[in-house]
Parts: C-alpha cells; sequence; structure tokens
C-alpha cells in the first residue's frame, strides 16, 4: 500500500466490517468516478448508472483488495472497465464519435479541425490523439492523477506514462498549429 | 538547442520507448508538476532552462497548452452533474444487501489448516521409520511326552521314548522314530561309523539324519547295482514319496508323514 495513500484507512476499516468506511469512499470519489467514466459514457444518466455499477464492483472487491496502487487509482480502474464494458453493450446506441477506432486516425491535418472555437479545436485535438496517449493525457489533466496512479491505470510503467505525456502535449501543440508557438 | 520542436512522433502510442530527446519529456514534467520529477531531475532540467533559450521558449508552449487543457471542461458539452447525495443514498441502498467479506473470507482459515494437515500426512509417510525389530525366531521346545516310565525332565530336548517310539527333535521339527525298524541296528546305529561322512556328496539336508543310521551298516548300499539304485530312486521320486523331503524342510516344524521317520522305517530300507 502506498504510504500516502489518504483511502488506505478507510479500506482497512471497510475490511474490518464498517460499512460507513465505505459510504466516506463514495462521497469521497464519486464526482471522479462519475467524470471519468462520462468521458466514455456521453449520457449523464448512463454515466450515473455506470458509476454505480462501478462503486457495487468496488464494494465486493474491496476486502480483497490488496493494496499494490492506491484505493483512488483502484476504483478508477474499476470504473473504466465498466464503461467500457457498457460501451461495448451500448455500442450501437453511442454516438460514433466516441468509438475508439476513430481515435487512432493519426496525423490528422489541422485543417480536419472545423471548430472554431479554441476549447473546440482543442477538444477535438485530443480525440484524435492515439488512445493510450489521450488517456494518460486526460488521467493526468482532468482527473489530476499522478503519474504513478496514471500508470496503474493506463497499465505501463511511470517512465511510459511520463512519455506518453509528453507526446501527448506535443502532439497537441503541432495539430493546434502556430497558435502556441512563440 | 539541438533538436527539431516539430519532430513529433505522431505514429501511435509511445509503448515504452524512450522519446528521441529525454531532457524534452522531462521538461514536460516539470512544467506539468516538479514534484514528478526527482531531485536529480529537475536540477537537470532547471539548469537547462537557465542555459538554453530554447528550451525556456518550449517550456512557455508547454505551458500554454497545459494551461488550456486545464481550463477544458472535463466533459464536452453541456454536462449536467448528478444529484451526489442522490446518487450516494443509490449506491448505498445497492450494496445494503451484500455481505461485506466474500463467502470465501469465512472460510479462510481452513487454508492454513488444510497446508497444514496435509504437511503432516506427507511427513508421516516420507518420515523414515527404523526398521522393525524382528524377534526372534521362537524355537519350539517340544512338550515332554507324558510317560509314566520315564523319568524325563518335562524341559529336556533329549529323545524321549514311548511305546516303541523315540521321539527325535531333528531340524526344527518332531520327528517320532519307531525304534523296532532301527532295533537291527543296535546302539551303534545312533553314532557316526568308522566310515568316513562324504560330506561333498551330501545334499546338505540330511545332515542331522546321517546319526539314524549307521555308516558301517550302508555298505549294502554300495553293493547295489545300477539297475536297483535306478528303481530307487524312480520310486523316491515316486508321488507317494513326493513330500518326503519338503516336509522336513517346512520351518513350521510339522514333518510330513513320509518325512524322515519315512526314511528311517523298515519298508524304505527294503526298497
Amino acid at each position: 500500500m502506498t504510504v500516502a495513500d489518504p483511502d488506505h484507512e478507510l479500506a482497512e476499516r471497510f475490511r474490518d466490517g464498517e460499512r460507513g468506511a465505505f459510504d466516506l469512499l463514495v462521497r469521497r470519489h464519486q464526482k471522479g468516478m462519475w467524470r471519468l467514466i462520462r468521458r466514455y459514457v456521453k449520457s449523464d444518466a448512463d454515466a450515473a448508472d455506470v458509476t454505480q455499477l462501478a462503486f457495487m464492483r468496488a464494494f465486493r472487491g474491496l476486502a480483497g483488495f490488496r493494496g499494490t496502487a492506491t484505493v483512488r487509482s483502484w476504483l478508477y480502474r474499476i470504473a473504466i472497465n465498466c464503461a467500457l464494458s457498457w460501451l461495448r453493450d451500448h455500442r450501437r446506441e453511442q454516438p460514433t464519435e466516441i468509438a475508439e477506432d476513430a481515435l487512432t486516425d493519426d496525423n490528422p491535418a489541422p485543417a480536419q479541425l472545423s471548430a472554431r472555437d479554441d476549447r473546440a479545436r482543442l477538444r477535438a485535438a485530443i480525440a484524435l490523439l492515439p488512445p493510450k496517449q489521450k488517456l494518460v493525457l486526460e488521467l493526468r489533466v482532468f482527473d489530476d492523477l499522478s503519474f504513478k496512479e496514471v500508470s496503474d491505470l493506463a497499465d505501463c510503467s511511470e517512465n511510459t506514462a511520463k512519455v506518453n505525456f509528453h507526446y501527448a502535449v506535443k502532439r497537441l501543440r503541432d495539430i493546434l498549429g502556430a497558435d502556441h508557438e512563440p | 538547442m539541438s533538436r527539431d520542436p516539430r519532430i513529433a512522433p505522431h505514429a501511435g502510442d509511445a509503448g515504452g520507448d524512450a522519446p528521441r530527446d529525454p531532457r524534452s519529456q522531462l521538461l514536460t514534467a516539470y512544467v506539468d508538476g516538479v514534484t514528478e520529477l526527482s531531485p536529480d531531475e529537475r536540477r537537470g532540467v532547471e539548469a537547462w532552462l537557465a542555459d538554453d533559450p530554447a528550451a525556456r521558449r518550449e517550456s512557455d508552449a508547454v505551458h500554454a497548452v497545459l494551461d488550456q487543457l486545464r481550463a477544458l471542461p472535463p466533459n464536452a458539452g453541456e454536462v449536467a452533474e448528478p444529484d451526489w447525495a442522490a446518487m450516494e443514498r443509490s449506491i448505498r441502498q445497492a450494496v445494503a444487501t451484500e455481505p461485506i467479506r466474500p463467502w470465501w473470507r469465512r472460510w479462510q482459515w481452513l487454508v492454513p489448516a488444510m497446508t497444514c494437515a496435509t504437511a503432516a500426512a506427507v511427513l508421516l509417510v516420507i518420515w523414515p521409520r527404523p526398521a522393525p525389530v524382528m524377534a526372534p525366531p521362537h524355537r519350539h521346545v517340544p512338550e515332554p511326552v507324558a510317560t509314566e516310565p520315564t523319568t524325563t525332565e518335562p524341559t529336556t530336548t533329549e529323545p524321549t521314548t514311548t511305546d516303541g517310539v523315540v521321539a527325535l527333535w531333528l531340524d526344527g521339527s518332531e520327528v517320532d522314530v519307531d525304534l523296532a525298524a532301527t532295533e537291527p541296528l543296535g546302539d551303534a546305529g545312533f553314532e557316526i561309523g568308522g566310515a568316513p561322512r562324504d560330506d561333498a556328496a551330501d545334499d546338505g539336508d540330511d545332515g542331522d539324519e546321517v546319526g539314524l543310521l549307521p555308516a558301517t551298516d550302508l555298505v549294502w548300499v554300495d553293493r547295489l547295482d545300477d539297475a536297483a539304485l535306478d528303481r530307487a530312486e524312480r520310486w523316491l521320486a515316486g508321488p507317494e514319496n513326493a513330500g518326503g523331503s519338503t516336509g522336513r524342510r517346512n520351518p513350521g516344524g510339522a514333518a510330513s508323514p513320509a518325512g524322515p521317520t519315512g526314511r528311517a522305517s523298515p519298508s524304505r530300507k527294503k526298497s
């Protein structure tokens, strides 16, 4: 168990039979879980359902949690798995833009970005990142996870997570063109 | 700066490969959060930034992108966040009937118990046992023959005589010898005669019986012709004498009737 994990004590208390400890974990992480899931599931209500499902899985597995990662990254891993599973089950109902295959289009020309708004352009640029770079970037920037936690979730080493993050930022700079060039 | 910042690796994920310029990767991580770098890495990046204006420009560019990213809402479009309290309640209700401990955790104590039991069983099987102590072979002492006229001690192993039958203890078996059959031999019959005993010709089993017949009185055997010897051999090998010699070899001591007694019987002598 990571020494600095603030959720370690709650996990221990839950293992000792205290249900209230799990309620505290839910209160602490439900927003982050929902936002993470919401990036995969393009519906607020569906994201809420998947979040609840993810917490149910976490409840069943927390007693066996070995503590090789932080509780937060463990919860986020469950959230990602639940979201991907939900996507597989509802593939036809999802807009095509979230299909993972659409995110692997390498080296798009800046002209392909039709959005005029900077935010829309940036979001479109993120969507065009390779999946792993996108995952690492979003976990790092939007979920504010450490590179260690990102590496746990992305199934890679911490150094690989840093490299992917570096490439993602560099590619965003290239996609966005000269706007960010000095 | 030694590298072209426009050379961007667009070919998919950076799956564990080091970037072309590790300093750039460190610079991005440095801009994103200095706590993610080790003190040595941080000092190296700061020295690079202090020496190289291009590094400072790159740092500014990374800063700009990251600032834009962090200003971006995590989710596209209008996102209506749910009622967190309601979600918390629904999660609590959903797990209300779930046991905290999985079923197998209630039987977790079985694992060490079964391990110990298995180890004990294996030890019992493979533990080197001392060789079993063999009881000394029980030497059967023949019961003394209850005869009124004799004064033989009950525990003696000397031959006892009852109604013309002498009980001998030979080769682990009790043998009754009909004295009538041996009468013609006289007392000398119980002594090994002057004729040299041919141990080499002896089969080894009959050595104890040599004393039953006087060697000097076996000269008639030497006078037998080959035909008579062949007939005698055939007779001895016949089915009626099949158990004759094996009976004496019985370690249990139960000699067959055709055993030593038969060899000493008059009928045998006749043949």
